[in-house]
């Protein structure tokens, strides 16, 4: 069984502030690390590896050279190779034209089972890109697991929880599948693991490397733009008294909150 | 010629309209003006009418799909029926609420699209037809204003309970629309049960009775307990009563606990240090009961009353039974 992990390399710290002038993100100093959820995910993946021996996790990420580093991690924790896609001709890409070069690694890898994600990136917070690939694979997604299992020779069963069902869902494989972070606590690497990483395979792929279609790359092929970046504004909240007895408060609160939908 | 079209996608909470449905119909109108059509698109069982609940709240159309598989659907069944709706009818922008069913169809839809999707919006608004949708980043704390000027239609996620749903008047023209379902058989949700609220913590929880000093007797610990659950949320304490055997760090809202975020937080007994407010001031409604009318809780609610938090828990809770 082939699973790829997608992962993703994030500022460390979400506490980023916008340069007065430039109006751009100042990300001076921030150390890149692997976004916290798809550790979950690459967790999941070392422990399905775990009850099935022969399986084989391979870590896949977009982006510069230096995203290297989080494919180590991942390979510390215990995933056995790490496929980086860098290439010039990628940079600026959104949700859709990430989604499109990722699948298309996802197709040069081959033969792949499973493909997991984290639930989002906890910078730019979309969680999209996981319904993107599944539809560029034209396989079935399970977002949002909440617990996921090999169920058959070619069969997944994972729980989601939506805001208020419980669904038990059997996908047939290839599927597509991205991971709540209650699912597991992700493993850390162990000195063991460490020194054996160094031997594992980290391949970059560049854009020659891959069967891709030029219109549909980087910023020219990103439908969305970013027009203004900003801080946001303190929430300015209005205060509405209410009076009266406890009891007639409590109505009138009963009342507002019924307003807003929050009962 | 026809005005473009603005769509609503409905979404259904059990035997119900999914309340961000509503709101985003409300903020819809308020878009459109004469410019724009809203369109609720509707998508449910036979013997459903779940457009009972959406006629008051005033879109121009409910354009409804009926087929029994609709309600336990999977998502790419849903937006294969989605993609034959857009292509019949070219809409200018498609709206989702940022649910987890949301936000688990839109991007699928997108994807077979191929336009752009914004995800989990605070604010929408149009410059001529292009729509501009406001989008948090870095755990909210940077905004980003995101269009996509060069393909149709746009769409957007948009967080639940940011917009009022208001009801209207005028009357909603109700049509009907068909799609070839087209069932995939290699996804197939085999169980489905209705669950309560599943918070473990309360960073987790979307509705928080929070206690303070003012709120710390044992009888009032025992009302608010029996509040959240009514509520389907969790108790959070500010710092002081940590030190109480029932209450750990792990409950504790603030900078040196957990910064949380709910739909609502209702405060009592806590007068709102500095310390405390950062740990919750984001929270979408916030209600503030304490003696004290001058506590700096007030200037960060929107709701509050000045008197016995004992008493006032008390009154709420007997209203909820």
């Amino acid at each position: 069984m082939k699973i790829v992990v997608c992962i993703k390399q994030v500022p460390e710290t979400n506490d980023v502030t916008i340069d007065p002038v430039t109006h751009n993100l100042d990300r001076r100093g921030l150390a890149g690390v692997m976004n916290p959820f798809d550790k979950n995910a690459v967790e999941q993946a070392l422990q399905l590896k775990d009850t099935d021996s022969d399986a084989e996790v391979v870590l896949l990420s977009m982006g510069p050279d230096d995203y290297a580093e989080s494919l180590r991690e991942g390979m510390a924790m215990g995933a056995d190779a790490g496929v980086l896609l860098s290439d010039r001709a990628f940079a600026g890409a959104d949700t859709l034209a990430t989604g499109y070069v990722i699948a298309q690694a996802i197709k040069q890898i081959g033969d792949v089972d499973l493909v997991l994600f984290g639930r989002q990136a906890v910078d730019a917070d979309t969680g999209q890109v996981g319904p993107i690939v599944a539809e560029f694979l034209h396989q079935p997604q399970i977002t949002y697991a909440a617990s996921l299992r090999l169920s058959g020779a070619n069969e997944v069963t994972a729980e989601r929880l939506l805001e208020d069902t419980k669904q038990t869902l059997v996908a047939t494989l290839p599927a597509v599948v991205s991971v709540r972070s209650e699912l597991n606590t992700p493993r850390y690497p162990t000195p063991r693991n460490i020194q054996l990483s160094f031997a594992k395979p980290l391949t970059i792929w560049h854009h020659d490397d891959l069967d891709l279609d030029d219109s549909r790359l980087g910023q020219a092929g990103s439908p969305t733009i970013v027009t203004k970046v900003y801080a946001p504004e303190p929430v300015k909240r209005e205060l509405t008294p209410l009076t009266g007895t406890p009891t007639e408060a409590a109505s009138q609160l009963i009342k507002a909150l019924k307003t807003r939908q929050l009962i | 010629m026809s005005k473009p079209e603005l769509w609503v996608i409905a979404e259904r909470r059990l035997d119900h309209v999914e309340p961000t449905t509503q709101q985003l119909i409300t903020k819809a109108k308020s878009l459109a003006s004469d410019q724009f059509k809203v369109v609720t698109i509707l998508l449910e069982a036979t013997a459903d009418h779940l457009e009972n609940e959406l006629t008051a709240y005033g879109p121009d159309e409910i354009r409804i799909v009926r087929d029994d598989r609709f309600p336990t659907a999977t998502d790419a069944e849903h937006a294969d029926a989605l993609k034959q709706l857009v292509d019949a009818y070219q809409p200018n922008s498609i709206l989702f609420g940022a649910t987890i069913t949301g936000r688990s169809i839109a991007p699928r839809l997108q994807a077979k699209l191929q336009t752009g999707l914004t995800a989990d919006c605070l604010d929408l608004r149009f410059d001529d037809e292009t729509l501009v949708a406001t989008k948090p980043s870095y755990g909210d704390n940077i905004m980003c204003e995101i269009i996509c000027p060069n393909h149709r239609p746009q769409m957007a996620s948009v967080r639940p309970n940011t917009f009022v749903a208001t009801p209207a008047t005028g009357d909603a023209t109700i049509t009907t629309a068909t799609v070839t379902f087209h069932p995939v058989d290699r996804l197939k949700v085999t169980t489905a049960r209705p669950v309560v609220n599943t918070a473990t913590t309360v960073g987790d929880a979307s509705r928080v009775v929070a206690l303070g000093r003012g709120a710390a007797s044992a009888a009032t610990i025992d009302t608010a307990t029996k509040l959240a659950e009514k509520l389907g949320g969790r108790i959070g304490v500010s710092r002081p009563l940590t030190d109480q055997d029932r209450f750990t760090h792990d409950d504790q809202i603030g900078q040196s606990g957990n910064t949380i975020h709910p739909e609502l937080i209702l405060n009592f007994g806590i007068s709102g240090a500095v310390q405390y407010l950062v740990g919750m001031q984001d929270s979408q409604t916030i209600v503030a009961v304490n003696s004290d009318s001058h506590a700096p809780i007030f200037d960060v609610a929107d709701y509050g009353y000045v008197g016995d938090a004992q008493a006032f828990m008390s009154a709420l809770l007997a209203q909820f039974n």
